[in-house]
């Protein structure tokens, strides 16, 4: 049982001066990802049935790779924001919260990276 | 007696109580400087004064000019000339500074459109003497208490005022007549403390649950001034019980006179606006005890309303539904909860209710508890002063002005806090407590608390209040209370076959109500009395027997001392103070009270 | 991990069952939270078969009856009846409210009375506040100005300016918001909670206080304040009808508007 004050406590480590940002850009990104998920969800739609090459040829034009580049970028920078306040709120042991914190951060670069890279291989490289 | 370890702390000033006076006496001694903790029972925003609706008088003069002075003649009116008259005089002459003080603290009063406090009409408060009625309550909607308490809590929190919550005050220590500290238990988790001081202020509140039916919380059992008669101090002018003529009917709970003073209106059977013919020129903003008998009367004389007549009719319907909405939102609410009534489109059922006890702990203006020497009826308890509701200053005298409470509240608090600091120096050393002190509060919390006899504490609770109802009402005569004394002295016997079944230390709420009812028992006794005892009607004690004001024989205040052990009640009187502060203002003499 | 069940030592267990009173006719079964600090025993759900026809409306006169007539153990914090003081703060039916002004006509079925969630219990029905109240005290609840006030009269506030203030000055501190956000009850060290915040923005937005950035600056916090997502279930529990949720909203649109 804690002896300390309950407003010592409270007052803890003082305010982080910061989370401001992490909450505006998720929402930014959450606005973004209105259109651009259903400009993606329309599009597959549209190429349902249509072969490979059809779906090369849609994803090399500059359009396409743009918006699927910004798509990508929203939808992981707002993933990792998402499950960053997940393990936030659920997972209250430092140590494991960092290391979740950590893995969680470089996995979304690494898979947010990676897609990007495999639409500019598609669009410049293809 | 079981042992029981004791915690000792020492302090140059404890306030027991954290209401609206308890917090600014608060407040004022940690900016003196002096080393002060507050006692309180309940949380601090859960005192009483969070209940006060309609607001806080002052001659600040938002609405059009106004004079202290005429403030001052209103409520030594009121109070039907029972008030000390100096008292009377520093409050109303401070009252506009402690308003101003209030709005920098940060109260969010309500607005005029010039961006000063709102004031509205209340009951007695006139200009030029009686001429006309004034708009001098200074109103936060119709949740003022709420306001002021909250924010006075607010400004302790500033100040780091050391509180110790949930601390219920067992008694005094007095040596040789000396209040030398406080003895309390600490409910969170059973402990018993010594709390030694230089000073301790009571500002513990009212005992209107010594009644059935009142608007007053279930916690307002007056437990100081019970501290107070058992250190074998007298209580002053209890008697004077204040019916509020707007509780609702069934609950009790508070509709605020500010509601007539909106332009609202009473109404019986016959849908006649009754107070027109008792008061031809204030009608519903006379003072409180003339609309009470005027209500209690009516529904005597079978012009009730409701199936059994016994109750009347508050209109608020013809008013703007947005005046309701800005200025009325609390009791729009309470009526519709409580009475199951939409204010904008039917009339409230409401009936005279016990308020507030007028009566107290007497005290001089400083706030300094007083008791009487041989010849010398001022003479000062060393060591302890009591403010608000607690106390009787006296300035409400027979009948409290409403919205000047509030008032009281703040102005004591600050002349009690200010006061202690010139008495008080800073950290001076305690002489020694005897071996034994607080002993006798200690073996008071140990014999309730295992106490084995058949009738609960609720039974006798309600059996007294149930007596103080019937015998002790708006309208009282010679017989009634004869048989009131005697039916409370078979309640008090009573309290010999009470049992407690919870026999814990942590939040013995079963214990705890049985030390709230022992102390009820006494204000109770005292009350009916120091009734019986005054044979003229004056204010909120209507005698049907002695129908007039007696000046001649009754014009000074009842001081009634209690020995618990044999139930037996002494009275002894103080003159009333016929002088004024300064010469700033002139005495007032007594007059016909007419409104 | 957040906890998602209780420990052992708190399951609750059924407890004891107090019949109505011979020929009652018209009755309503309780069933109240019981825990005894003193012995070391689970916490148990007493069932009290209370007599409607002599009681009164609210919830409140049932427990009061109950303690009065039938079981005075039983241990809960009550002082205004009236919905003012914020002391009768409970689970009722479910959801967070004062006693005093739940009627019992509107509870269907069984009376199901807990203490406010996941606070520690004293004893039955009375929950420790302590980290609530610091949590109050931790945002300056006071005016704070530099400005020094015209000396012998008010600050002026026009009736616009006073009227942020309303929906928002009226809050009792009753918990009940808080106690009733699943993010309190996850984080309730680090976020402050509906009642807090909607206390700081009470002096957000009040035009006589001249300390807002600094205001904002202690709550920018990723917890202080952003542990809040809008789940909403403060502004719907608030026994006195205000909107906490709006007021957290309000504060974070004015982090963002002092950045953009």
């Amino acid at each position: 049982m804690s002896m300390q004050s309950p407003l010592g406590r409270v007052r803890g480590l003082g305010s982080a001066k910061s989370g401001t940002n992490h909450w505006w850009h998720q929402r930014l990104t959450a606005l973004a990802l209105i259109p651009l998920t259903v400009w993606f969800a329309v599009s597959l739609v549209a190429m349902t049935g249509r072969g490979y090459d059809t779906a090369v040829n849609w994803l090399a034009s500059p359009v396409s790779a743009c918006l699927m580049i910004l798509l990508i970028g929203a939808g992981f920078y707002h993933m990792k924001l998402g499950l960053q306040v997940i393990i936030e709120d659920y997972i209250h042991v430092e140590w494991q919260k960092l290391t979740l914190l950590i893995v969680m951060q470089f996995w979304s670069w690494l898979l947010g990276i990676a897609s990007i890279m495999a639409v500019l291989w598609v669009w410049l490289g293809g | 007696m079981a042992a029981y370890d004791i915690i000792d702390h020492t302090y140059d000033v404890i306030v027991v109580g954290a209401g609206g006076a308890g917090l600014r006496a608060a407040v004022g001694l940690a900016e003196a400087g002096l080393k002060t903790a507050c006692l309180t029972k309940v949380f601090p925003t859960r005192s009483h004064t969070v209940a006060a609706q309609g607001g806080i008088s002052a001659a600040l003069g938002n609405m059009g000019q106004d004079d202290w002075r005429w403030h001052m003649y209103d409520t030594v009116k009121g109070a039907d000339w029972l008030g000390d008259q100096d008292a009377i005089e520093y409050m109303c002459k401070e009252g506009p500074a402690a308003i101003i003080e209030l709005e920098h603290y940060g109260v969010p009063f309500s607005r005029t459109d010039a961006g000063t406090i709102y004031q509205r009409a209340f009951g007695g408060m006139t200009a030029e003497f009686g001429k006309r009625i004034i708009q001098r309550t200074c109103a936060a909607a119709d949740r003022t208490g709420h306001a002021i308490l909250h924010t006075l809590y607010q400004q302790s929190l500033k100040h780091d005022v050391e509180f110790f919550i949930e601390y219920f005050s067992l008694g005094l220590i007095m040596e040789n007549g000396v209040c030398c500290g406080v003895m309390a238990w600490n409910l969170d988790d059973g402990t018993v403390h010594r709390f030694r001081a230089h000073l301790v202020i009571l500002a513990t509140g009212g005992y209107g649950r010594a009644y059935f039916s009142a608007t007053s919380a279930h916690t307002c059992t007056g437990d100081g001034n019970a501290m107070v008669l058992e250190a074998g101090l007298p209580l002053q002018d209890v008697e004077f019980v204040q019916f509020h003529p707007t509780g609702i009917y069934g609950s009790g709970v508070l509709i605020t006179e500010g509601a007539r003073g909106e332009g609202g209106f009473l109404v019986n059977s016959q849908g006649e606006r009754y107070m027109e013919r008792y008061a031809p020129n204030a009608k519903d903003l006379a003072s409180r005890d003339v609309v009470s008998r005027a209500s209690t009367i009516e529904i005597l004389e079978g012009r009730g309303v409701g199936p059994n007549k016994d109750h009347v009719f508050l209109h608020l319907d013809h008013l703007d539904p947005k005046i309701l909405e800005e200025r009325l939102p609390g009791i729009s609410e309470s009526a519709h909860v409580f009475a199951g009534v939409d204010v904008t489109r039917q009339p409230i059922p409401v009936i005279p209710t016990v308020h507030y006890n007028m009566g107290g702990i007497p005290t001089n203006y400083l706030g300094e508890v007083l008791i009487r020497k041989g010849d010398d009826p001022d003479c000062v308890v060393p060591g302890l002063m009591a403010i608000g509701e607690a106390a009787c200053v006296s300035v409400h005298g027979a009948n409290r002005l409403g919205s000047n409470s509030l008032l009281d509240l703040v102005v004591f608090g600050r002349a009690a806090a200010i006061r202690a600091a010139q008495v008080v120096k800073p950290n001076t050393s305690h002489a020694p407590l005897k071996a034994r002190a607080g002993d006798e509060a200690v073996a008071k919390l140990d014999y309730y608390r295992h106490v084995k006899g058949k009738l609960p504490t609720a039974a006798i609770r309600l059996s007294m209040q149930k007596v103080m109802q019937a015998n002790c009402a708006v309208f009282r005569t010679g017989e009634v209370m004869a048989e009131g004394v005697r039916k409370l002295e078979e309640v008090r016997q009573s309290m010999s076959e009470i049992g407690v079944t919870d026999r814990s230390m942590i939040w013995n709420s079963d214990l705890m109500e049985t030390l709230e009812l022992d102390n009820l028992m006494q204000q109770a006794i005292c009350t009916m009395h120091a009734a019986a005892n005054r044979k003229e009607s004056r204010g909120g004690h209507a005698r049907e027997d002695f129908k007039n004001r007696d000046d001649a024989n009754w014009m000074k205040h009842t001081l009634v001392s209690y020995d618990k052990k044999t139930g037996k009640v002494s009275i002894d009187y103080r003159p009333v103070h016929a002088y004024t502060l300064t010469d700033e203002v002139e005495y007032i003499p007594p007059k016909a009270r007419t409104y | 991990m957040a906890e998602f069940t209780l420990p052992q030592n708190s399951k609750v267990r059924p407890g004891k069952t107090h019949a109505a009173p011979t020929g009652a006719k018209r009755t309503k079964k309780f069933k109240v939270y019981r825990w005894n600090p003193d012995d070391k025993k689970n916490p148990q759900v007493d069932i009290y078969e209370v007599d409607l026809d002599s009681c009164g409306p609210m919830i409140l006169d049932g427990l009061i009856k109950i303690k009065n007539e039938i079981d005075s153990t039983l241990t809960f914090r009550r002082s205004c009846r009236e919905g003012v003081c914020g002391s009768c703060a409970m689970n009722i039916d479910g959801t967070n409210t004062l006693a005093c002004t739940k009627a019992i006509g509107n509870v269907k079925g069984d009376v199901k009375v807990y203490p406010l969630p996941h606070l520690p219990v004293v004893k039955d029905l009375v929950p420790n506040l302590n980290t609530f109240y610091a949590q109050y005290k931790s945002i300056k609840p006071w005016l704070q100005s530099e400005s020094p006030p015209p000396p012998d009269r008010e600050r002026k506030q026009s009736p616009d300016e006073r009227k942020k203030l309303d929906g928002l000055w009226e809050c009792i501190l009753c918990a009940s918001c808080s106690t009733s956000c699943p993010s309190y009850w996850w984080n309730g060290e680090r976020y402050l909670g509906p009642a807090i915040l909607l206390q700081a923005y009470r002096f957000l937005v009040d035009s006589r206080d001249e300390a807002t950035g600094e205001r904002l600056d202690n709550l920018e916090d990723p917890f202080r304040l952003y542990r809040c997502h809008t789940i909403l279930n403060c502004t719907k529990t608030c026994p006195k009808g205000l909107n906490p949720a709006k007021a957290i909203a309000e504060i974070k649109k004015m982090m963002v508007e002092r950045q953009v």
